[in-house]
C-alpha cells in the first residue's frame, strides 16, 4: 500500500522594482536597448567605482513590506554575497543577509478550505545580474550588463504552501499588491517577477520537514505548476525507493519538462557574506514609515468597496476589473472622462474580456487608451453609432488603439437619423416583403423584427434602430 | 568545512589540510602550483596561529564594528545621470563582440 | 631659475613663484621630467611617466593661471599619482600584471580635485601590488629603490610616491594608506605624509584594497605642503557613500598655532620590545623638542596595540578577497590564454595575473569568511576593532595628540622582507591601529639612523583633528635643527654612485649627538658592571 505524502512549499520571489534608475548608479532601468548601453563603471564592476543607494528602492521595499504586514527593520544593512559568475560583474552581489529591510509578514489567500495566511519570512533588497547570451554555434557566451544593478526585492515566504493552487494563489496575491503599489509591473514573461520554489515532501501527519530542494528558472505560472508537480513526484519516488532527497539547487527546463541539479565542483555555495563596507547602514524612523504608509495608493480591497459605493458596480464587475491594476486604472480614467462608469464597465466586462480570451492576452497587455474608450461610450450613448457599429469600432480599437471619433467619421459609420432616407428605405422593404407585412398585420408582432433587420441591412447597419421601429410601425 | 583542525593552545596549533587549500582555492578562484600550495599552507597556518591571539581578548558584550562613524542614510535620488559610454568601456575588455563582453561558454 | 634650484622648492614655494611669473609651469614640469629621466633607471618610482601629457597639461594650466582663472595655492605644480588611483585615459595598473593594460574611463575624485586646482600630472607611481606590502617589492613592474640608499627598500605600499618626492622627481604625490601605506614609506624616504580621517577624501576611483580602511592622502616635502594638498583633495563626494561632509577642511589655517599647552601622549607600548634603538632615540628627541616648545608630554598605556595587527589582517584580507574578485579576465585586464571553459579561465587568469603576496591575502581572506569561520575570525576582528576604537577614544580624552615611531626600524635592505610575511606584517605595528579606528595620522622626518637612513616621527590625532597634528608637526618642523631636503649637491650622480640622493648633511649633527649619548650609556653600564 502506498503512503500518503504531503508537499511543503516555500517561495523566494524576486521582483524588479519600477525605479527609473538602477539600485546603486544613475543608469536607466528601461527594458531593451542595445547590449551594455545602459551601463557605467559602477554596474560593470570597474575598479574604484562605488555604489550609492537609490532612495526610491528603499521606499518601494518598505511599501511592499507594509502592504504585506511585515515589520520594518529600522536599522538595516547591506551585505556582500560572494560568488563568481560572468553576469555578476563584481563577482559579489550586494544583498541583505543579516538585517533585511522587512520581516515577519504574511498575506491571506483563498483556498477551497477557506482563507489561509502564507507567512513572509523576510523581504530584502538586492541588485539584479546581467544577461548571458549563449552563442549557438561558437564556444562562447556574450555578457550584457544592461540588467546588472536593476533593483530587486526578494520576498521569502515561510514553507506554508501545500499545493500548486496555493502557490499560484499566493503569487497572484503578491502580484496584485505590488502592482497596486506601483512598485513593479510584475511581468513573469519579461522576468520582472521570478519565483524560486523550495519544496520538500513528508509523510502525511509527520511533524518534521523533509529535505528540500530549490528549483530555479521558473518564468510562468504554468512552468511553476509543472515544476512543482514534477519535483513532488521525483521526491516521492525517491522516498518510496528508500532513497534520500539531496538538498540541492535544481534548474527547471520547461521545454523538456524536467529539472537537473545545478551543483558542480566549482560551485561551493559558500557565499562568504559580510557587511558591505562601501554602503552605510539605513536608519528608518517611525516618521519615515508613516510617510510611506500615508503615500500608499488604494489597494484592491479598498478599491472594490469604493467601486460598489461610488459607481454602484455589482460585485462580479468589481472583482473582474480590480483583478488587474491596469484594468482598474483604465476603468477609472475612462469613467472619469465620460461620466458613465457602468457603461465603461460593460465594455470591459463584455467585449474586452471576450477579445482577451480570444487572443490569449493578459489585461496588462491591453493597448487602447481610456480616452478612446470614453469616446466610444459617448458615441454610443449619444446614439451617434449603433451597437453593431460600436462593436466593430471597439474591435479595431482593441487591436490598434484607433480614435473612435476619427474612425467613425472616416468610414462613414454614423447612424443615419435622416427620416426621409429611412422612410424611402422602409417603403422599399415593405414592398419587397409582403408576407412579413401580412404576418404583422395579422397579429404576429415578431414579424416586425425581420423587417427592422432588412431595413438595417439596406442601410448597411447604420440606421438608428429606434427610429426604424417607429417609422415601420407608422407605415404598417 | 572539513580538514581544518584547531588543536590546543601553543605554537603551530592550526593545521590546514590539502582539501581545505583546495576548497579555498575554489572559493577564491586561484590555482596554486604544488610548491605555491605548500608555501601558502604554511603561511596561512602561521597567520592563523597569530590571529588566534585575538582569543586572549574578552570581547563579550562588544558589538562588531564595521563602520567607524555612525553615518547612515546616504542616498541618491532616482534620476538618470549616466549616458552611454559602453564603447569606451569595452576597449578594456580582453574579448568583446557585438557590444558585449565575450566569455567562454557558460552552459554546456 | 636653474632646474636644480627649482627642484629644491616645496610645492607651495613653487606655486608662489609660478604665480609671480618667476617660473613657468612648463619649466617646472621640465625640471621634474629632467630629474625623472636621470634618476628613474636607478630608482623605479614610476610605473608610467606621461611626459607628453604633462607638457600639454602645463600649457593649459599656464594659460589658466595667466588669465587669472586659476588661483589655487598649488596651481601649476607637477605631481605624481599612486597607480591605484584611476586616471582617465592614463593606464592604471595597481602594480599588477592583472591590470597591466587597464585604461580607466574615469578619474578618481581626489585626482580630479587636484586637476581642478591646476596640478600637472607627471605619471603614475609604483606600489606594492594592490597596495599589499610594506616594501614596494611586490609590484609586477619591479621594485622601487630607496633614494637614500639604493640597496634598501623605500617602504610601502606607496613606496613609488614617497621615493619620487624624496628624489625630487615631483614636488608632491598622492598615496593611499590602508594600514600605514603612506606613513611608513614616508618615514623610510624622509618625506612628510598624512593619512586623513576616514571619509575625508573620497575613495571614488581608488582601486579598493580594504574598503573600510583605505584613505588617500598627500606625500610631500614638508608639513605646509601636506596641509595645502589635503585641503585641496578633501571633499564631500556623493559618489562615495562613506564620504563625510566636513566644514573644517581649511587645514592650512592651523599650522602656526603652536603647541603651548598641547597635551601629547606617548604610548609605552610604542616604545617596547622590537623597537630599534636609533629610532627610539630620534622619536624621544623629537618629543623632547615638542616639550621644549611648550607641549605637555607624558607616557601612557594604550592597551590593545598587540591586537591591532591580527585584527587588521583579518579585516583587510577579508575585504580584499571580495574587492579583488572582480579581476577575473572578463571585463578588463589580463585574461590567460588557452583555457577550456569559464572556471579554468577564471583560475588561470587570476593565478597568473596576481603575485604571491596578493594571492596569500586573498586565500586568507576567503578562508576567514568561509562557512563556519566567519564568527570566529571576522566578527572577532570587528569586535576587537570596536575595543581599539574605544581605547583611542579614552586616550584622546586625555591627550590632543599621540606621538610615536612610524615603524620599528628604518628601511630594510631589498630582498630581506618577503621571505617571512608574518615578520613583515609585524612591522605595521604602529600604523594599523590608526586605520582600524579611522583616525588621522602623519609622519615626518625626525632623524637618521647610523646607516644614514631616515627615521619617521608619527603623530596621531583624534577623528577630525588633522589640524592638531598638523599644528604639532609644523611646530616641530620649524624647530628642527637640520634642514629638510638639503642635499641636492649629490644630484642624480649621487644615486649612480650609490650614495643615495639626499645624503646625510644636516642630519650629521644629530647623529653625532645620538652616538655620543649611546657611548655614554654604554660607558655607564660598564661602570656598573665593573
Amino acid at each position: 500500500m502506498s503512503k500518503e505524502y504531503e508537499t511543503v512549499i516555500g517561495l523566494e520571489v524576486h521582483v524588479e522594482l519600477a525605479t527609473k534608475t538602477k539600485i546603486f548608479c544613475g543608469c536607466p532601468t528601461a527594458f531593451g536597448g542595445a547590449p551594455n548601453t545602459h551601463t557605467c563603471p559602477v554596474c560593470t564592476g570597474m575598479p574604484g567605482s562605488l555604489p550609492v543607494l537609490n532612495k526610491q528602492v528603499v521606499e518601494y521595499a518598505m511599501a511592499v513590506g507594509l502592504a504585506t504586514n511585515c515589520t520594518i527593520t529600522q536599522y538595516c544593512k547591506f551585505d556582500r554575497k560572494n560568488y563568481f559568475y560572468p553576469d555578476n560583474p563584481q563577482n559579489y552581489q550586494i544583498s541583505q543577509l543579516y538585517l533585511p529591510i522587512c520581516r515577519d509578514g504574511g498575506v491571506e489567500i483563498e483556498t477551497p478550505a477557506g482563507k489561509k495566511t502564507i507567512g513572509i519570512h523576510e523581504i530584502h533588497m538586492e541588485e539584479d545580474a546581467g544577461k548571458l547570451i549563449h552563442d549557438e554555434w561558437g564556444d562562447c557566451s556574450l555578457v550584457d550588463y544592461n540588467r546588472s544593478g536593476v533593483p530587486l526585492i526578494e520576498i521569502v515566504s515561510e514553507p506554508d504552501m501545500r499545493s500548486v493552487e496555493e502557490v499560484i494563489s499566493y503569487l497572484e496575491k503578491l502580484r496584485m499588491i505590488i502592482q497596486y503599489l506601483g512598485a513593479s509591473d510584475c511581468k513573469l514573461n519579461e522576468g520582472s517577477m521570478r519565483a524560486d520554489v523550495n519544496l520538500s515532501v513528508r509523510e502525511a501527519g509527520a511533524v518534521q520537514f523533509g529535505t528540500r530542494t530549490e528549483m530555479k528558472n521558473l518564468n510562468s505560472f504554468k512552468a511553476i505548476a509543472r515544476a512543482i508537480e514534477h519535483e513532488k513526484n521525483r521526491q516521492v519516488d525517491l522516498l518510496m525507493e528508500g532513497k534520500k532527497v539531496v538538498q540541492e539547487t535544481r534548474r527547471w527546463d520547461d521545454a523538456k519538462e524536467y529539472s537537473y541539479a545545478m551543483r558542480s565542483k566549482e560551485d561551493a555555495q559558500d557565499y562568504r557574506y559580510f557587511p558591505e563596507p562601501d554602503l552605510v547602514p539605513l536608519v528608518i524612523s517611525d516618521a519615515w514609515i508613516a510617510e510611506v504608509k500615508a503615500r500608499q495608493p488604494e489597494l484592491r480591497t479598498e478599491k472594490m468597496a469604493r467601486y460598489k459605493q461610488e459607481y454602484g458596480l455589482p460585485d462580479y464587475d468589481t472583482e473582474i476589473i480590480t483583478g488587474s491594476k491596469h484594468l482598474a486604472d483604465l476603468f477609472e480614467a475612462a469613467a472619469r472622462l465620460c461620466g458613465k462608469p457602468k457603461k465603461v464597465s460593460n465594455w470591459l466586462m463584455g467585449e474586452t474580456m471576450r477579445l482577451l480570451k480570444e487572443e490569449e492576452m493578459e489585461p496588462e497587455e491591453l493597448k487602447f487608451s481610456p480616452e478612446h474608450l470614453a469616446k466610444l461610450v459617448d458615441l454610443t450613448e449619444a446614439g451617434s453609432i449603433n451597437s453593431t457599429v460600436a462593436k466593430e469600432v471597439f474591435e479595431k480599437m482593441f487591436h490598434e488603439d484607433i480614435d473612435p471619433d476619427a474612425y467613425v467619421e472616416e468610414h462613414g459609420l454614423k447612424t443615419v437619423n435622416d427620416e426621409g432616407a429611412l422612410r424611402a428605405a422602409i417603403a422599399q422593404v415593405i414592398e419587397e416583403n409582403p408576407q412579413s407585412v401580412a404576418d404583422y398585420r395579422n397579429g404576429k408582432e415578431k414579424a416586425i423584427g425581420f423587417l427592422v433587420g432588412q431595413t438595417m441591412k439596406a442601410m448597411k447597419g447604420k440606421a438608428n434602430p429606434g427610429l426604424v421601429n417607429q417609422i415601420l410601425k407608422e407605415l404598417l | 568545512m572539513e580538514g581544518f583542525e584547531k588543536k590546543g593552545q601553543g605554537k603551530g596549533k592550526n593545521k590546514i589540510s590539502d582539501e581545505t587549500m583546495e576548497y579555498v582555492g575554489i572559493l577564491a578562484k586561484l590555482e596554486l602550483s604544488p610548491e605555491e600550495k605548500e608555501r601558502a599552507k604554511k603561511d596561512m597556518e602561521e597567520m592563523l596561529d597569530y590571529i588566534d591571539k585575538l582569543n586572549e581578548l574578552d570581547t563579550t558584550g562588544t558589538e562588531p564594528m564595521s563602520h567607524v562613524f555612525p553615518v547612515h542614510n546616504v542616498f541618491r535620488e532616482d534620476v538618470i545621470t549616466n549616458g552611454d559610454d559602453h564603447e569606451n568601456m569595452l576597449k578594456n575588455a580582453p574579448e568583446a563582440k557585438d557590444g558585449s563582453y565575450l566569455v567562454p561558454k557558460t552552459v554546456a | 631659475m636653474p632646474m636644480k634650484e627649482i627642484r629644491n622648492l616645496t610645492a607651495l614655494q613653487l606655486a608662489a613663484k609660478i604665480k609671480q611669473k618667476e617660473i613657468s609651469v612648463t619649466e617646472a614640469a621640465k625640471a621634474a621630467l629632467e630629474q625623472i629621466r636621470e634618476t628613474e633607471p636607478a630608482l623605479g618610482s614610476f610605473v608610467t611617466v606621461d611626459e607628453a601629457g604633462a607638457l600639454k597639461q602645463a600649457e593649459t594650466v599656464q594659460k589658466k593661471i595667466s588669465s587669472g582663472e586659476l588661483a589655487s595655492p598649488l596651481a601649476g605644480v607637477p605631481t605624481a599619482i599612486k597607480d591605484n588611483l584611476c586616471t582617465e585615459g592614463l593606464r592604471t595598473t595597481c602594480g599588477s600584471k592583472i591590470l597591466g593594460n587597464f585604461v580607466p574611463t574615469y578619474t578618481a575624485e581626489a585626482v580630479r580635485n587636484l586637476q581642478e586646482a591646476g596640478a600637472v600630472i607627471l605619471g603614475k607611481t609604483n606600489m606594492d601590488e594592490f597596495a599589499m606590502g610594506s616594501t614596494t617589492e611586490t609590484s609586477a613592474f619591479g621594485a622601487t629603490k630607496n633614494p637614500w640608499n639604493l640597496s634598501h627598500v623605500p617602504g610601502g605600499s606607496s613606496g613609488g610616491s614617497c621615493a619620487a618626492v624624496a628624489a625630487q622627481e615631483c614636488f608632491y604625490a598622492l598615496g593611499s594608506d590602508t594600514g600605514g601605506s603612506i606613513r611608513q614609506p614616508s618615514a623610510f624616504c624622509g618625506v612628510t605624509g598624512l593619512k586623513p580621517t576616514y571619509g575625508t577624501v573620497s575613495r571614488y576611483g581608488l582601486v579598493a584594497y580594504g574598503s573600510s580602511l583605505d584613505q588617500i592622502g598627500p606625500v610631500a616635502k614638508d608639513v605646509a605642503d601636506c596641509a595645502a594638498i589635503l585641503e585641496t583633495i578633501a571633499s564631500y563626494d556623493k559618489k562615495d557613500s562613506t564620504s563625510l561632509n566636513r566644514a573644517d577642511t581649511d587645514f592650512t589655517k592651523a599650522l602656526t598655532a603652536g603647541v603651548t599647552g598641547m597635551k601629547i601622549g606617548i604610548p609605552k607600548d610604542y616604545l617596547g620590545e622590537g623597537l630599534d634603538g636609533d629610532v627610539k632615540a630620534a622619536v624621544l628627541a623629537a618629543a623632547k623638542k615638542l616639550e621644549e616648545l611648550g607641549a605637555i608630554v607624558e607616557e601612557f598605556d594604550l592597551s590593545l596595540v598587540e591586537y591591532a595587527i591580527p585584527a587588521y589582517y583579518v579585516v583587510a584580507c577579508a575585504e580584499a578577497s571580495s574587492n579583488l574578485a572582480r579581476f577575473d579576465g572578463v571585463k578588463y585586464g589580463y585574461r590567460a590564454g588557452g583555457c577550456e571553459g569559464l572556471h579554468q579561465m577564471y583560475k588561470k587568469s587570476r593565478s597568473e595575473g596576481f603575485g604571491p603576496e596578493v594571492k596569500r591575502r586573498i586565500m586568507l581572506g576567503s578562508f576567514v569568511l568561509s562557512s563556519g569561520y566567519y564568527d570566529a575570525y571576522y566578527l572577532k576582528a570587528l569586535r576587537t576593532k570596536a575595543l581599539i576604537k574605544k581605547a583611542f577614544d579614552q586616550a584622546f580624552a586625555a591627550y590632543d595628540v599621540i606621538l610615536g615611531p612610524a615603524a620599528p626600524t628604518t628601511a630594510p635592505e631589498l630582498g630581506k622582507s618577503l621571505s617571512d610575511p608574518l615578520k613583515m606584517y609585524l612591522g605595521d605595528i604602529y600604523t594599523v591601529a590608526v586605520n582600524l579606528a579611522g583616525l588621522p595620522a602623519m609622519t615626518l622626518p625626525c632623524g637618521l639612523d647610523k646607516k644614514g637612513l631616515p627615521i619617521g616621527l608619527q603623530l596621531i590625532g583624534d577623528c577630525f583633528q588633522e589640524k592638531k597634528i598638523l599644528q604639532a608637526a609644523y611646530a616641530y618642523e620649524q624647530a628642527r635643527e637640520w634642514g629638510l631636503s638639503p642635499v641636492a649637491e649629490h644630484g642624480a650622480e649621487g644615486i649612480h654612485q650609490g650614495k643615495g640622493l639626499l645624503g646625510r648633511a644636516g642630519f650629521s649633527k644629530q647623529i653625532e649627538e645620538q652616538e655620543k649619548k649611546e657611548m655614554e650609556s654604554l660607558q655607564k653600564e660598564r661602570e656598573v658592571n665593573a
